[in-house]
């Protein structure tokens, strides 16, 4: 446990150094630039801001977690967000509730929409045989021009300069104290669910089996194209989920780009966290410090913001290139010692 | 006539780029390699592309540095997949991720603009006239004039397609893909192998890279690969690695592009350009109902 910390903590580490080597280069003082990007996303009157921004990168990389985890090579993410942020949308647009009733509704829309999109893909692989990696990637840009053709037509608010909707119903909007939006209580209560079927169900523990071999768990009875279905919608709901919350915390309409970059931002991190249920939080959580403090490191020290982007794949490369590496050095050393004992 | 002159110049403009990149991860398939970095490599081809042709205002820097750029993203990619044994397909796409983030980060810091940069500065690759065979009707209007890139991608079908089948690295180009122990045994590294295979992947995205920023247009915009690099991994996995296949599958999916642009008279632009993508699903689709009845026979 001490040790896959440390391979973290280390393999981030690396990549402040690198991004540090990279901004020496070209005449930024390194220091500086990482103390203004902490100060700008950890002070005190900002750490709710952060943990708010945290919401759509925790749900998409939980999504992926889980996906690549249990098997399924669902990178269908970015196009999933979409439909779950159109489909709340669309509800938020015809339906209006009080907010009590509303904002479950809405929620409930988000995942309806990013299931089916999954779904699409799963019964493909379900009735075809058509590996989920292609197509989900495929309807990740069909899902992009079928948005863009949404807003620009049937939804789309007259009188506005660029594609876009009107506003959804007020009642859909998530309640905000500050700088805390309540979306981060239904990501941890996603979490807290998420973390329990993966850990603490059957068809969780049947999910993790069938992640690590396919074949064993199905000689021992588990049925694998079920499960392979069910975590299809699942992370597929999860991601439209983090659309959702996108529209009803954020512009509260659906506007061109919306999904950003947080979909392949989520599946990065699920890769640094070797898909695992809780260090997916805390990385999901770590990136949104990068971004939301990126933008004080913009405006003090003028180190372009993009810079963040690149900093994120570094790390996600040396952290997970360094995990393999030191368990094999950790094997070697584990197996000299043995060698030592038997010789004495 | 004109309508179908055009749709076919459409089919192979856009297939161009398909093409290059199909032919450089087939090289790595049958090298073993699951290479899904077609996309960052390209998208990094086309950077350097633009950024060569418009500090040395001319069209042949501009195809070696887009070849160097891909050649960078294959030395990434090598680092980690190959010396330090990491999976393939996070390697991948986490190259993917960084090629999107290192060329816009450079867009800004060089060129100071968000988005898109274009200038008249920026040289673009010429096409070729072909005397003779220019002045036949029809048939010239499709087989000269067109794009150096275009000839050059016919040409590299041909290479690759010799390469793999007819050469001694191409034997042990298919021997590492096929069993790397028993290459490895009989003297020849299977890791050089890949390695070569990989550079040279890089080589061809990176041709497939400058097309897109000096082919037709002269700029380069975040992300403008554009799932091309998908694509062309679908079009590898269809034909199981085969060049002439690959040529075709890409014909194709070119064609189906310039139909897109073709129904664009009748659809709204958001379908049309949807259509190269819902092809690749179609292509699976048939792909894998092909496979399920030889399966059962």
């Amino acid at each position: 446990m001490k040790r896959k910390i440390l391979v973290n903590v280390v393999g981030v580490l690396l990549a402040f150094l690198l991004g540090a080597v990279v901004m020496l280069v070209q005449g930024y003082n390194p220091l500086e630039t990482y103390y203004r990007l902490f100060e700008y996303s950890l002070a005190p009157g900002k750490i709710a801001y952060t943990l708010s921004k945290s919401v759509p990168l925790v749900l998409t990389g939980m999504s992926a977690s889980v996906a690549f985890a249990s098997g399924p090579i669902n990178l269908g993410q970015p196009g999933q967000l979409l439909m779950g942020a159109l489909l709340a949308t669309i509800g938020g647009l015809y339906i209006d509730l009080p907010p009590l009733l509303m904002i479950p509704f809405l929620l409930i829309l988000a995942m309806l929409g990013g299931a089916l999109w999954s779904g699409v893909a799963a019964l493909l692989k379900y009735w075809f045989n058509m590996s989920e990696f292609i197509t989900t990637l495929m309807l990740n840009m069909i899902a992009d021009f079928f948005t863009y053709w949404a807003i620009n037509y049937p939804f789309f608010e007259a009188n506005a300069n660029h594609p876009q909707t009107p506003f959804i119903a007020k009642s859909g909007w998530m309640p905000e104290w500050g700088n805390f939006n309540s979306s981060v209580i239904v990501m941890v209560l996603a979490f807290g669910v998420i973390w329990f079927i993966v850990n603490r169900s059957t068809a969780g523990y049947e999910w993790r089996l069938s992640g690590q071999n396919s074949l064993f768990s199905r000689l021992g009875g588990v049925n694998i194209s079920k499960n392979y279905l069910v975590v299809m919608l699942l992370t597929g709901a999860l991601a439209g989920l983090a659309g959702g919350l996108v529209v009803m915390a954020g512009p509260h309409r659906f506007i061109k780009d919306i999904g950003g970059n947080y979909a392949w931002d989520g599946v990065m991190i699920a890769m640094v966290a070797n898909s695992g249920i809780i260090l997916t939080l805390v990385f999901g959580f770590f990136f949104s410090v990068l971004q939301t403090g990126s933008l004080g490191m913009e405006l003090i020290t003028a180190v372009p913001k993009e810079l963040i982007q690149v900093l994120q794949a570094v790390i996600v490369l040396i952290v997970v290139a360094g995990r393999g590496y030191f368990e094999t050095f950790f094997a070697k050393l584990e197996a000299r010692r043995k060698m030592r004992e038997r010789i004495a | 006539m004109n309508i179908i002159i055009g749709l076919i110049n459409g089919m192979i403009t856009s297939a161009t780029p398909i093409l290059l990149a199909a032919l450089g991860g087939s090289l790595t398939y049958y090298a073993g390699i699951f290479n899904i970095a077609m996309e960052g490599m390209m998208l990094g081809g086309a950077f350097f592309g633009m950024l060569g042709s418009y500090y040395f205002h001319s069209w042949p820097m501009g195809i070696l540095f887009a070849i160097l750029g891909a050649i960078l993203m294959a030395l990434i990619f090598i680092l980690f997949a190959v010396v330090l044994k990491m999976d393939e397909f996070i390697t991948g796409i986490g190259l993917n991720l960084f090629s999107v983030g290192a060329t816009t980060y450079m867009l800004r810091q060089i060129f100071k603009v968000k988005g898109a940069f274009s200038s008249p500065e920026i040289v673009p690759i010429p096409k070729i006239d072909i005397p003779w065979i220019k002045d036949i009707p029809v048939v010239g209007e499709i087989i000269s004039g067109q794009n150096l890139i275009v000839y050059l991608t016919l040409l590299a079908t041909i290479v690759v397609s010799y390469l793999v089948f007819k050469t001694r690295f191409g034997l042990r180009l298919r021997a590492a893909g096929y069993n790397r122990t028993s290459l490895d045994t009989s003297g020849v590294s299977a890791n050089r192998i890949r390695v070569w295979s990989l550079i040279l992947c890089g080589v061809l995205c990176g041709l497939a890279g400058s097309f897109l920023s000096l082919g037709y247009v002269t700029l380069f915009s975040e992300g403008m690969s554009a799932g091309r690099g998908w694509i062309s991994l679908a079009a590898v996995i269809l034909v199981s690695g085969n060049p002439t296949g690959i040529a075709l599958i890409s014909l194709l999916f070119g064609f189906t592009d310039g139909l897109g642009l073709f129904m664009q008279r009748s659809l709204p632009s958001q379908f049309t350009s949807m259509v190269p993508y819902v092809a690749t699903l179609i292509a699976l689709f048939v792909y894998s109902v092909r496979l399920k009845k030889k399966q059962t026979i």
